[in-house]
């Protein structure tokens, strides 16, 4: 057994490693980061995960859920650290296997991947309680300049392959083609596999075929049962192109296109504004065109952001995380931005659930055409409106939304301390 | 979230002998399930104040007594949680300011009665803003509540001020009905305005169980306590804890005996959403249990509540609104700016959530005493 593998058994018991091996693993770390571009391209299958902010013990019943490393090829969209009470733990496990399974597990940063929100929220104070100095803070503050600002995921299937444990069941599809006729678009799945709810592909809006056939059977509600959830996700018609970007935040007014992120010297804190800031601070929101946000940093953006952005850019979806939504994930503006939330009970208070996104494999033929970038001859955004929509299928999406790990899994090192979340007393 | 670490400052200093040193958890075997039910509930002034002290030391609000109350340097509480305790803190100056602001056909002395107050600084700001001259402050608390506070205000010069500590030895006995508390009770006594040379007590501290309170037969087992001025009752998170019925008989002992009376709650609501269950059972945990908020699930019942008191009666009103809409309708633009600047706050959808889960309730009936609170109802409720 390596260092290495040995470390990673330390931390999946939630106990932390030594200073010294921390410096090495960060050090072994940002070696390999350098080399990463400031958008990194990921290959389908990919299962995506939005923010986990030191819930340790959440974070393991995600990968119980989603499957364990390596088996399973990972994309974490960012803040890792802060909040929850073992952030320390949460993010070196996750350096561990990146170092360890270097394609297996992609990294991109967050907004708390920062020295200056770290001391706000709680990973510098964990790190000096846990260490006893800050000299552990500094060497995951060094990692963080090196994560990548961003993921382009590629070869995503337009059509989905049976769940595993799904197939047993009997109101379940069986086989892919199953998927392909029923023509499955996004599959929401809950506890054991179990199918919350299926959305088909929505037929193309125009000719006289629609108008027999204009409502789907799609259900009203996709969250999970007794969540009160109502996450807008209906089918979608396609884009031009397959690809899907994936970044902590959303985008920013100084970056019209993938080729930009690129260009950014991404080697530094994040600074207070800028494209590099706004990547790891916007929201969408349900406005027209850029908007102030609420966060003092970043953005809002509207549809009409993300629609030009992911035309231009031959992107059929943006996946990114940042906020906290009730029902582990949300589809917005016609289904051209996701958000996924991994943290269940956010700050063991929120009482939320947490959600992860597989894209499979196109492994068919007849998937997406894949495009990393592609500025070329599109960078007029405003004709495309005029344009005809050549009608794409979009990757097909499926959702595994999961619970806050039950408290006895918990292990509190305290006596059995539960902990405590912050109220109005 | 670090709560847990802060030491209970009401047990350490000066609590009653009998109940030893506990923290509230473990090491207390010898206590009763009910006393540490109390114990926890005592617990969350500590909690409160230093949450009020995290506000005041990250720039939020001003208030230089709240260091005296909290034990070492206090814990820097999340962003959401000091805006909380600043919009929270604001709603109850505004409703308060225009309670006390003068209005040249009243009668000039008013009253407020805190219940639960425990370490509230809210008279001694009042006294530093000059503006205690025309109120007698009233505060009811556990008994051991009441004599750690007077242990804090007799051992800091800036507390009691040009003010007289006065404890229930040196006075007169008032027979409260229940001989074992009558002990704590204390008071500031001020020269009255007149120049007479004589004092007058501006701030009374009633030891008391509040769930005593409605077998105490009147106004007159508590020191001061008068029926004929207008009165503001405060209970900031203080009936919440009681059984429904108990809350109930407490407001209306005061209604029963005080015709010009009006109330302000401050309690959580809304937990029957996911937030609000996650609330109750990590309060729970805590040994907190909160039976009105089982009750008064949304704003409406809170109101209903309160009509159902009399209050809205004699021209009054009933008005409730959550702390999100305060922080949105009643904190102008440039204070919002200057507090958004303080530290930055990325936990906007956890703020709107939390905000919406409490909630200020407020109204009052009688024909005097009122003008300007009503006149401040209209500015906030502008439709």
């Amino acid at each position: 057994m390596s260092d290495l593998d040995r470390a990673i058994a330390q931390l999946r018991a939630c106990r932390p490693i030594p200073e010294a091996q921390v410096r090495e693993l960060c050090h072994k770390a940002r070696e390999l980061l350098i080399e990463e571009g400031n958008v990194v391209t990921v290959t389908a299958p990919v299962t995506i995960c939005g923010d986990i902010h030191g819930q340790f013990h959440d974070l393991m019943e995600l990968f119980r859920v989603g499957g364990d490393v390596p088996d399973t090829n990972y994309l974490f969209m960012g803040d890792f650290v802060d909040r929850g009470f073992y952030s320390l733990e949460s993010f070196l496990l996750l350096l561990c296997l990146k170092v360890r399974y270097p394609d297996r597990m992609t990294l991109i940063r967050g907004n708390h991947e920062s020295r200056q929100i770290t001391t706000v929220y709680g990973f510098y104070d964990e790190c000096l309680r846990k260490y006893g100095s800050a000299n552990v803070w500094r060497y995951c503050c060094e990692v963080f300049d090196y994560l990548a600002l961003g993921a382009i995921v590629l070869g995503a299937s337009s059509t989905l392959e049976p769940s595993k444990k799904s197939s047993t069941e009997p109101n379940s599809l069986n086989s892919t083609q199953e998927y392909i006729d029923s023509d499955i678009e996004i599959e929401v799945l809950g506890n054991d596999d179990n199918v919350i709810s299926r959305f088909p592909r929505k037929k193309p809006n125009s000719g006289a075929l629609s108008k027999g056939n204009s409502s789907s059977p799609a259900p009203a509600k996709t969250g999970p049962p007794g969540s009160g959830a109502s996450g807008y996700s209906g089918g979608t018609t396609g884009n031009s192109s397959g690809a899907v970007l994936c970044v902590h935040g959303g985008l920013s007014p100084l970056v019209d296109t993938v080729d930009k992120i690129r260009l950014l010297d991404r080697k530094q804190e994040v600074p207070h504004e800028g494209a590099m800031c706004d990547l790891l601070w916007s929201d969408p929101d349900e406005i027209d065109g850029w908007g102030l946000s609420p966060r003092g940093a970043g953005f809002l953006f509207g549809a009409d952001i993300v629609k030009v952005f992911n035309h231009a850019n031959d992107l059929s979806m943006i996946a990114r995380a940042h906020q906290l939504v009730m029902e582990g994930f949300k589809e917005m503006f016609d289904n051209s931005i996701v958000t996924v939330w991994s943290a269940p009970n956010y700050c063991y208070r929120c009482g939320n659930v947490a959600a992860i996104l597989e894209l499979g494999e196109d492994g068919s033929g007849d998937g997406i055409i894949s495009r990393s970038n592609g500025d070329v001859g599109r960078s007029d955004g405003g004709i495309m409106k005029e344009k005809e929509r050549v009608l794409q299928r979009g990757p097909a999406r499926r959702y595994r939304v999961f619970q806050a790990a039950p408290q006895d899994s918990r292990g509190m090192p305290a006596a059995g301390k539960k902990p405590v979340a912050d109220y109005f007393l | 979230m670090s709560s847990s670490q802060i030491p209970n400052l009401l047990s350490s200093r000066g609590g009653p002998r009998s109940r030893g040193r506990g923290r509230g958890r473990g090491g207390s075997t010898q206590l009763s399930a009910a006393s540490r039910r109390d114990l926890s509930i005592q617990a969350t002034d500590t909690d409160a104040a230093v949450s009020r002290l995290s506000a005041v030391s990250m720039g939020y609000l001003d208030d230089p007594f709240a260091p005296f109350f909290v034990n070492g340097q206090g814990t820097r509480r999340l962003p959401i949680i000091n805006r909380g305790t600043y919009a929270r803190t604001n709603a109850l100056d505004i409703l308060i300011d225009a309670f006390l602001s003068p209005s040249s056909q009243e009668p000039e002395l008013k009253q407020i009665v805190s219940l639960g107050a425990g370490t509230d600084t809210r008279y001694f700001r009042l006294r530093a803003q000059n503006r205690h001259h025309n109120v007698i402050y009233h505060e009811f608390d556990f008994p051991a509540v009441c004599a750690a506070k007077c242990h804090i205000v007799e051992s800091n010069k800036s507390l009691s001020r040009d003010e007289t500590i006065a404890r229930a030895e040196t006075v007169a006995p008032i027979n409260t009905g229940s001989p074992g508390i009558a002990e704590a009770e204390w008071q500031l006594l001020r020269s009255v305005k007149d120049r007479s040379g004589g004092m007058e007590a501006g701030y009374i501290c009633h030891p008391l169980d509040l769930r005593e309170l409605p077998s105490i037969p009147g106004l007159s087992s508590f020191r001061g306590l008068k029926a004929d001025l207008p009165t503001l009752i405060i209970s900031e998170c203080c009936l919440c804890y009681l059984e429904v019925d108990v809350a109930k008989d407490v407001l209306k002992w005061f209604t029963d005996r005080i015709p010009s009376i009006g109330v302000i709650l401050y309690e959580p609501i809304g937990v029957d959403d996911a937030f609000g269950q996650m609330m109750v059972e990590n309060l729970a945990t805590r040994g907190i249990v909160m039976p009105t908020v089982q009750r008064y699930k949304a704003l409406e019942d809170q109101l209903g509540r309160l009509k159902e008191l009399g209050f809205g009666g004699d021209g009054g009103s009933t008005n409730a609104i959550t702390i999100e809409n305060i922080w949105e309708e009643w904190i102008t633009t440039e204070e919002r700016e200057r507090v958004d600047g303080l530290e930055g706050l990325d936990e906007v959808e956890e703020w709107q959530m939390l905000a919406r889960h409490y909630a200020v309730v407020w109204g009052e009936r009688g024909s005097y005493g009122w003008e300007t609170w009503r006149n401040l109802q209209q500015q906030t409720n502008p439709r």
